[in-house]
């Protein structure tokens, strides 16, 4: 076993671009475009998809996508719809802790 | 290593068509989805599902499993014979990818060889993920972890092994819930010569006993008595990084929030820290205490459930 000290860079101050997303996702480029154009990654995007740059939070969706499309055959939309419900949750389960509350 | 087995994990028979497994899997998914399930040990149930689903899945695997496999059962003392695996050409990815890289050390064992055939060509190492937990404090002053994380290698005769790893991560101050840190070159090595992929880390925080964390917000209580809330006081709060003076204003109730700004987890935007009243009394056990209670009931003429503007 070894250990060695490494700088971790916070993704969110150097953002990920198309081949690096895709590369990371194991997916194609046209995988991520046609995610991006069915309105279901990155919020608000370029036309020029080399223009793109994508967050922490796209990179985990994109993986999650990914995750629901190849478990259950989904299409991008449905596991779009997925991400969405899995995200709202994981936003009021953060809003319970804040309260002091917990899902049983 | 014990024997895996895989028809036993995804609850279908030998003799299972490639739908009945994938119908069994996809239950299995739902069941043990991570984010939704009940189930004790959803996630490592969840890895061995995956694992299982992925040899069985493919034809090729499949075969090579069930001429190894006959006779043996789960839990058994087991190594794999010498070339076990002759005859078979395995074509798909060698499993390490996307979730695999979670995968058991039988299944490293068995699918594992296929690695080093034919990487004569130059190619990327694939990027690894991985969740880290963290301390608020962390987040506050930056800080140093220790990760161990399980790492597919090539040895000299192509066959692959997984090892454990250990890295010292400096923390970046500044990351919260949800982030994603990167440590270059810590993914997987790189094929003929290529670059070794990178180390993505998904950060999660360890439940705080007196924060609560919010995005870059951080939310904690602050205890006031009855008499600081109601008329105004200057009280003293303990903050992650630091103690601060807090002007209580008069006539707080339980749950006010008190924003100080900036002072949630610092970053180029940093989050505020919310501090949030609860007004606690002062228990009525000694007779001076019982008498001003009393004095308050008798002259103040306050009702709690008829004071204007409160819903109830």
């Amino acid at each position: 076993m070894t250990t060695q000290e490494h700088d971790a860079l916070l993704l969110d101050d150097a953002l990920i671009g198309l081949n690096e997303l895709a590369g990371n996702c194991n997916v194609t480029h046209e995988w991520i475009i046609e995610h991006v154009r069915a309105g279901v990654l990155l919020d608000a995007a370029d036309p020029d998809p080399s223009r793109w740059s994508f967050t922490s939070r796209d990179l985990l969706r994109a993986r999650y996508l990914c995750t629901i499309e190849r478990r259950f055959d989904a299409n991008p939309e449905l596991a779009g719809l997925v991400a969405d419900l899995v995200e709202e949750l994981e936003r009021l389960r953060v809003r319970l802790r804040r309260e002091g509350l917990e899902l049983d | 290593m014990e024997f895996k087995d895989y028809y036993q994990t995804l609850g279908v028979a030998r003799e299972a068509t490639a739908e009945e497994i994938k119908k069994a899997f996809r239950k299995l998914a739902r069941k043990y989805h991570p984010d939704v399930s009940k189930e004790a040990n959803a996630e490592a149930r969840m890895k061995d599902v995956n694992e299982a689903y992925a040899v069985l899945s493919d034809p090729e695997k499949r075969a090579a499993y069930d001429q190894l496999g006959r006779g043996r059962h789960a839990g058994e003392e087991f190594r794999p014979p010498p070339d076990w695996d002759a005859g078979f050409e395995f074509s798909g990815p060698g499993g390490f990818g996307g979730e695999g890289a979670d995968f058991s050390d039988f299944f490293a064992e068995l699918f594992g060889r296929q690695a080093g055939r034919g990487a004569r060509f130059r190619a990327r190492g694939e990027d690894h993920h991985a969740k880290i937990l963290l301390d608020l404090e962390d987040a506050y002053r930056g800080g140093s972890r220790v990760v161990t994380l399980r790492v597919p290698r090539v040895d000299d005769e192509g066959r692959l092994t997984v090892t454990e790893h250990s890295l010292d991560v400096r923390i970046p101050k500044g990351v919260h819930e949800g982030q994603v840190i990167r440590l270059a070159r810590q993914g997987s090595p790189g094929a003929g010569g290529g670059e070794p992929g990178d180390l993505y880390l998904e950060v999660h925080f360890n439940p705080h006993a007196r924060y609560r964390v919010e995005g870059r917000d951080v939310y904690a209580t602050l205890r006031v008595a009855p008499w600081e809330a109601a008329l105004g006081a200057t009280v003293r709060a303990a903050l992650p990084d630091g103690e601060v003076d807090v002007r209580v204003p008069e006539g707080s109730q339980t749950g006010r929030k008190l924003r100080l700004k900036g002072r949630g987890i610092p970053a180029g935007q940093p989050g505020d820290l919310y501090l949030v009243l609860e007004v606690v009394l002062p228990p009525a056990r000694t007779p001076k205490a019982r008498e001003l209670y009393q004095a308050m009931a008798r002259e103040l003429a306050f009702d709690p459930r008829h004071v204007p503007g409160a819903s109830t």
